[in-house]
């Protein structure tokens, strides 16, 4: 009967159940929402359909959109000099990176309100241009870059720093420039890198709420949405939203996902 | 051709100490040292990758400070070849002259060209990580030459090679530098490599240049005790040289007298180096050697060296021959035999030893 002989590893085995926990408790959580959710469908139809319910997630996932896309043209160059350059200060300046992440949502959120409020020190020249950021589609742009900025950038650099510096060697004795060599070494094989921080710096921005209320309580992203039906409706309306916000989220990352599997797999070495 | 005057240059812990040295139009120049001497950022030096601390780099006569690597007209190829991997081998044959905005037709042409002269037509549309390390390492001369470089730097190119590809590659080195030419200059710390293909050789030892010269001074004639061993010369004993005359000296090292063809003087403290291939085995007793030093003694050891046997002797100091495996096995030789070892006066060479130096 027994034609296999496995053998189980006890340490395995219980890193595996204790590790389970996490996974438990988030399937759990879509669960027990889903459940509910599901017990109502009119409900929920009416509620994903409401012309509210999709402009803040037009909204929140086009700004975030916007905010890779600065990202990659802004994001990717330093994350070149953080993956190549060692300069006096290298250590100061991957600190500065860091910031958004280390500081509380709601401190990142008035960073950007002072410096681009209507009165602000960006804000108050870019207002006389024509641009506003409060309570305005570019400060929560401007609200996701900052937050997410890190993201993207650590790592799009861990992917330029797995090219090995001998391929930008060779190129540039070949006749490439150091931008050619970028160019045409380095970034094809970082794609997947920079597709994978693309995704996570999207995914950070579109969650963000506590530094996009700051500046910009209008228009509504889907997470100011899901607070101001909470506080107005209750949990049952606001639980809806957020439901649907899942699915869409969801929905999202595996085309995401689908799209860039075969992305770059020249890289994968061992 | 390439010149350093006075270069030192830092990187890490890799660190070059004002070394200068002339490598010449058309020369196979190698460039000698053990692992983390500073090899490869010399190689990284010359093609620019790294700008010299002080001193400075001629290339064809002109000091080269601030002219950047794809101005200079050197092709690298590195240890592991570096061949770019999201591109065929045809791509990266071709991304040279690309780079160098040739034509269409041109690239085509040479690219086909060196396919062929390379025999790796067939891997044409493969992909590099799918190819074996020979096929690796033709593929990436074939893209360093594709750009007519006058100087070919080689960073250690036998290094990955097992010893049949290696031994076809030494013959088509040999080839390319031949007809192509090219000024190439190689590091390595395999001296066999430097025997039989280098014109030129320069020793590099901790950042230092040990040793500048030709092929046979270099191997043969080593010019202090450090080199002699670096250059693997196995005996080397030290002495003071007794008498001296007609060209001819005694040395004494405390345990035996040895006689070589020198001119140094008598008094010099000194190290008398030989190759242990220069050593031949006899019976104690039998005559018949011409060679002006004989020392018996009792074998120690056997190490075998392919069709070689290494031979320790104990002969009041330790001495080290080799001999095919055929004698050994012929004169009946195991641990514990008495023989005696013969070496010619006039192979061996004398060099300062380094209390000398100091004094």
């Amino acid at each position: 009967m027994h034609s296999r002989h496995r053998v189980f590893d006890p340490c395995l085995i219980s890193f595996s159940l204790i590790g389970g926990l996490i996974i438990g408790l988030t399937v759990l959580a879509l669960l027990n929402m889903a459940v509910k959710q599901l017990s109502d469908i009119p409900f929920l139809i009416s509620t994903a359909t409401d012309s509210g319910v999709i402009n803040a997630i037009v909204v929140t996932m086009g700004a975030g959109l916007h905010a890779v896309l600065i990202l990659l043209i802004i994001g990717t160059p330093l994350a070149y000099v953080l993956a190549r350059t060692n300069f006096r200060g290298k250590g100061v300046v991957e600190s500065i990176v860091d910031i958004p992440i280390m500081i509380p949502h709601t401190v990142a959120g008035i960073l950007v309100y002072l410096l681009f409020m209507r009165r602000g020190l960006l804000g108050a020249p870019l207002y006389e241009m024509g641009f506003s950021f409060e309570d305005a589609y570019p400060g929560i742009v401007v609200a996701m870059l900052f937050v997410s900025a890190p993201y993207y950038v650590n790592s799009v650099r861990e992917g330029f720093e797995k090219v090995p510096v001998h391929f930008e060697n060779v190129a540039r004795t070949l006749g490439a420039t150091r931008f050619q060599a970028f160019m045409r070494i380095v970034l094809p094989l970082s794609v997947r890198h920079i597709v994978n921080g693309s995704i996570l710096a999207w995914g950070r921005a579109i969650g963000e709420f506590a530094a996009i209320i700051m500046i910009a309580y209008y228009p509504f992203v889907i997470s100011t949405l899901i607070y101001y039906t909470f506080t107005t409706s209750g949990i049952k309306a606001s639980s809806t939203v957020a439901f649907v916000m899942i699915l869409a989220c969801f929905a999202a990352f595996i085309i995401l996902r689908l799209l860039t599997r075969y992305t770059g797999r020249y890289d994968d070495r061992v | 051709m390439i010149e350093f005057d006075k270069v030192s240059l830092r990187l890490g812990t890799f660190a070059l100490k004002e070394v200068s040295l002339r490598i010449r139009l058309g020369d196979f120049y190698f460039i000698l040292g053990p692992s983390g001497a500073g090899k490869t950022v010399l190689l990284e030096g010359i093609a620019g990758l790294h700008a010299p601390q002080s001193g400075r780099i001629l290339l064809r006569g002109e000091d080269v400070a601030g002219i950047p690597p794809e101005r200079r007209r050197i092709s690298l190829v590195y240890q592991d070849y570096s061949l770019f991997p999201h591109m065929t081998v045809a791509k990266n044959i071709a991304f040279g002259l690309k780079m160098q905005k040739a034509d269409r037709h041109t690239v085509e042409r040479r690219v086909e060209d060196l396919l062929e002269a390379f025999g790796i037509g067939a891997l044409r549309d493969r992909h590099p990580l799918t190819l074996s390390g020979g096929e690796q390492q033709r593929v990436a001369i074939a893209r360093a030459l594709a750009v007519e470089p006058d100087i070919l730097l080689l960073d250690e190119p036998f290094s990955a090679l097992d010893p049949v590809t290696k031994e076809k590659f030494i013959e088509d080195l040999r080839e390319i530098h031949r007809t192509r030419d090219l000024t190439i200059v190689q590091v390595t710390h395999a001296r066999d490599e430097a025997m039989r293909l280098a014109t030129r050789v320069a020793v590099i030892i901790e950042g230092m240049l040990a040793a500048e010269g030709g092929v046979e001074e270099i191997f043969s004639a080593p010019e202090t005790c450090d080199l002699a061993r670096f250059m693997g010369i196995e005996n080397i004993l030290l002495g003071r040289i007794v008498s001296s005359s007609n060209h001819v000296v005694r040395v004494d090292t405390g345990a035996a007298t040895i006689i070589a063809v020198s001119d140094l003087a008598e008094g010099m403290e000194v190290a008398a180096c030989f190759r242990a291939e220069d050593v031949t085995l006899s019976f104690p007793g039998t005559p018949g050697s011409s060679a002006r030093n004989t020392f018996e003694g009792t074998i120690t050891a056997f190490t075998p060296l392919g069709p070689l046997m290494r031979v320790s002797i104990d002969c009041g100091f330790p001495l080290i021959a080799t001999v095919l495996r055929d004698t050994v096995k012929e004169m009946g030789l195991s641990p514990g035999s008495r023989v005696s070892a013969s070496v010619k006066a006039s192979i061996i060479h004398l060099t300062a030893s380094e209390q000398t130096i100091t004094d």
